[in-house]
């Protein structure tokens, strides 16, 4: 593991995180603190998504059937079956993992090429759509509703609000921990060479399908275990939302804009993009219906068409920036 | 057996409209490298400027063809220019993602001029029955395949015998070679995807008759069109219609013999199984 | 003909040439000599504008050329046969040529430029329905000077055509050379054959990490100490 994955283990940024952590959600109105939880829900998909979609370059639209499983299937066992839902989320995990892993197999098996996958895995994303809306184990089309989050935290609840906030934080400075690991180590390393050139990495050895399938697999996983976390928050399992291809859409949109296969990219993606959807939706939803969407497609065009290498070398310049004020000779 | 025939004619007649969507956006890509997900949402404005004319001065879908196809045209040139031109050169998915704002733009934009309702627009051939045999095909379907067959023959031999038909080749062969013998590769790309959105401004009104539509059907049509490219192997024009009447076909199938939601997916089965086994697509010696 | 002043350019911000001045005169055959990685394609290309320069002019007879596009110094015969032949694969050697006149100026005449064209190369007339990309090494570099001349060049900027030839095609492609010359063609001559470009050429510049080392007609270049050790890297 690389120096650099100690070092950003040991920034001083996450001091700044934490007190901003301890001191802001207590003083947010619900609504708010609603908003910025699901803005590090997304952190944290839109970063275990990176490890597939931007590391690996390989764009799966079918990371909406690890996050569906993570959700609905957790639910089903601890409503259906009374399992605990900590049980229930490692089950989840482990079959997303599994799922994941045959997809990345798939892809390597008939070696398919980049539109290809994408449709694929769009077309696994949209038949599991169907199979969870058509069982009614998983709550069919119309879900399954969670009971009450008292904060019993062995059952798996954290009490919605400030419980929730820090479920989601952990989540998602976890999921970005997890880049950065992967990045420095000799896995990123794998990624990058089969991302940018495949035919190359194999002609000079690479096991290219262990390496496939560990960044899905663990991409699978970290994103099963996300999905059984919000849909405690959401406390309705609701399959439109958490089953059906729209969530890996923005999630991939987010990771995109943000900058793909950065570590904090799909980060600052998330963070600039849900929060202005919300806000868009909650002011203009009313008002005359897809205006909110259509300023929401606007703000997207201007932010790429400023910005199209992603959110961060913006941000990286303004970081280090000459400054003026120092002294002069160095 | 009437049945079989029933579904062989409707699939071909439809699949050959799918394989014209499908050249414009191969056109696309391969002379610019960009594939626009808004493409089914263009679709989408050609038929609601089809249904906003009619409602305004009851002009018939095919006639008005005639406004419809220069707006169109001149809108994908301004677009291309000012949202996709500054783009080239970057992240394939960065600009993918532009197209998907443009989506969600158009889409919008839509629903809030003409409302969520789904509409129809009447055509005067509509309701107009074809009788062959034990089969009966309606007119509308007969017109877009005609037309459809005859704008991917003009495209093949714009591509094949005209001077802007080869310099869109040789940009797509080698832009760097391309522009050495003078050709302006911008101003290529840009009409090439003018000339894609003309395309579906035509598509639009042949698919139009007898097809209700709301502002968020764009998305099925942008996920057939890639379907269609992507057998076709992204850029080869036999391929490519070829994969039209394939989709086509088993859409017909899939609804005449299963029902109507396992028809729509039976389409996307016979995609993944044709390229985990034949990842190229229908390629073969090019018709490029 | 050509005059190229104190020219800086790069890409990224990064210049590959720095301050490099030639000139060449209307019917002469000027050789531009250089290792690998001296900067020898980025100044063809600059001068086929496809890099804006940082700093210096291009003028071409007498006309400032520096801001112009890459179609527009092509419209005034400033034509390049890039280096690797870039023959278009898929389209027939026919389909080839007629890219090459396909400027407004050099439309007018295709048919007779294509003529002519056939005439000097007439290998290619035995090829003419053939896709480009299955033909050896040495017809395609026929076909991309053929190209180059559908253009109706005023400059014609060869950029070593001898790469991967065998001796008797360099023979031949630089017969076709000579002959041009001798029609009043100018031409800048791009390679990395010392020997073979001093036997050709009148004058030549030998480029050294972006930078002109040694200048002057053939002998002179050939005697300057400067130039083996610019090759050797010595």
């Amino acid at each position: 593991m690389r120096q650099e994955f100690y070092k950003t283990l040991m920034s001083p940024m996450w001091l700044v995180v934490l007190l901003l952590a301890v001191v802001v959600p207590p003083l947010l109105p619900s609504y708010y603190l609603h908003i910025v939880i699901l803005s590090l829900v997304y952190v944290a998909l839109a970063s275990a998504w990176n490890i597939v979609g931007g590391m690996a370059g390989q764009i799966s639209l079918a990371h909406s059937l690890f996050i569906g499983t993570g959700a609905m299937l957790s639910t089903a066992l601890l409503l259906k079956l009374g399992v605990n839902m900590w049980l229930g989320l490692v089950i989840s995990a482990v079959i997303s993992g599994v799922m994941g892993a045959a997809i990345a197999w798939i892809d390597f098996r008939f070696q398919l090429g980049h539109l290809s996958f994408v449709l694929i895995t769009l077309a696994f994303a949209e038949m599991g759509t169907v199979i969870v809306e058509g069982w009614d184990f998983l709550g069919g089309a119309s879900g399954l509703l969670l009971p009450q989050d008292k904060g019993d935290f062995l059952a798996f609840q954290f009490g919605g609000g400030i419980g929730a906030f820090w479920v989601m934080l952990v989540l998602a400075i976890a999921s970005i921990l997890i880049n950065v690991a992967i990045l420095n180590a000799p896995l990123g390393y794998y990624l990058r060479t089969i991302r940018d050139n495949e035919n190359a990495a194999r002609a000079i050895g690479v096991n290219i399908l262990r390496y496939k399938v560990a960044a899905m697999v663990i991409s699978a996983m970290l994103s099963s275990v996300i999905g059984t976390a919000y849909v405690r928050y959401l406390t309705f399992a609701d399959p439109y939302l958490l089953v059906s291809p729209i969530i890996i859409i923005e999630i991939v949109l987010f990771a995109t804009v943000g900058g793909l296969g950065r570590a904090y990219g799909p980060a600052f993606g998330a963070l600039l993009l849900v929060p202005l959807g919300e806000i868009l939706r909650g002011k203009l939803g009313g008002v005359l219906p897809g205006l909110h969407y259509f300023i929401y497609g606007v703000v997207v065009i201007a932010v790429i068409l400023i910005s199209p290498r992603g959110l961060l070398p913006p941000l990286e310049r303004w970081f280090s920036r000459p400054r003026a004020k120092s002294a002069p000779a160095e | 057996m009437t049945e079989f025939l029933q579904a062989m004619a409707q699939g071909l007649l439809i699949g050959s409209t799918y394989g014209l969507l499908a050249l414009g956006m191969g056109l696309v890509y391969g002379v610019s490298g960009v594939v626009n997900f808004s493409h089914g949402d263009f679709i989408s404005l050609g038929m609601f400027l089809c249904l906003a004319l009619y409602s305004a001065i009851a002009m018939d879908p095919y006639v008005s063809l005639i406004i419809t196809v220069p707006v169109m045209t001149v809108l994908g040139g301004l677009v291309y220019w000012y949202l996709l031109r500054p783009m080239v050169g970057h992240q394939f998915l960065m600009v993918v993602q532009l197209t998907l704002g443009l989506s969600l733009v158009l889409q919008n934009g839509i629903l809030m001029v003409f409302g969520g309702q789904p509409a129809r627009t009447p055509s005067v051939v509509e309701s107009k029955l074809l009788i062959l045999g034990d089969v009966v095909v309606r007119v509308p379907h007969v017109i877009a395949f005609v037309v459809s067959f005859a704008m991917a023959i003009g495209l093949y031999v714009m591509l094949r015998s005209t001077d802007f038909g080869r310099s869109i080749r040789a940009v797509h062969q080698n832009a760097h070679a391309a522009a050495l013998m003078g050709i302006d590769v911008s101003r290529v790309q840009t009409l090439t995807f003018a000339l894609g959105i003309g395309i579906l401004a035509i598509a639009a009104a042949l698919l139009l008759p007898g097809t209700p539509i709301q502002p968020a059907q764009g998305l099925r049509y942008t996920v057939i069109t890639l379907i269609v490219v992507a057998l076709g192997g992204m850029t080869n024009f036999v391929g490519i219609m070829l994969g039209g009447l394939i989709i086509g076909l088993s859409e017909a199938f899939g609804t005449i013999y299963l029902s109507d939601t396992l028809g729509m997916l039976f389409p996307y089965g016979i995609f993944v199984l044709i390229m985990l086994f034949r990842p190229q697509g229908l390629t073969w010696s090019s018709a490029r | 003909m050509l005059e190229v002043d104190h020219l800086v350019t790069g890409y990224g911000g990064v210049p590959v040439l720095h301050d490099v001045s030639l000139t060449l005169r209307a019917g002469e055959i000027v050789g531009l000599l250089g290792a690998n990685n001296a900067g020898k394609t980025t100044l063809i290309n600059s001068l086929s504008g496809m890099y804006p320069p940082m700093s210096g002019r291009i003028l071409f007879e007498g006309q400032d050329v520096t801001a112009m596009t890459p179609r527009q110094r092509v419209e005034l015969g400033i034509i390049q046969v890039p280096e690797g032949r870039l023959v278009f694969p898929e389209m027939s050697v026919r389909e080839n040529l007629l890219l090459g006149g396909i400027n407004a100026r050099a439309r007018a005449h295709r048919p007779r430029q294509m003529d002519h064209v056939l005439e000097l190369f007439p290998r290619l007339q035995e090829r003419l329905a053939q896709k480009a990309g299955t033909l050896s090494g040495g017809e395609q570099q026929m076909l991309a000077i053929g190209r180059g001349l559908m253009a109706e060049a005023k400059l014609l900027m060869l950029d070593e055509p001898s790469l991967g030839l065998s001796p008797l095609f360099v023979q031949y492609i630089f017969g076709i050379i000579d002959r041009l010359h001798g029609e009043g063609l100018s031409i800048l001559l791009i390679e990395q054959n010392l020997n073979l470009t001093l036997r050709h050429a009148q004058r030549c510049y030998v480029l050294e990490r972006g930078r002109i080392a040694v200048e002057g007609n053939a002998d002179t270049v050939k005697d300057d100490p400067r130039t083996r050790r610019a090759y050797l890297g010595l």
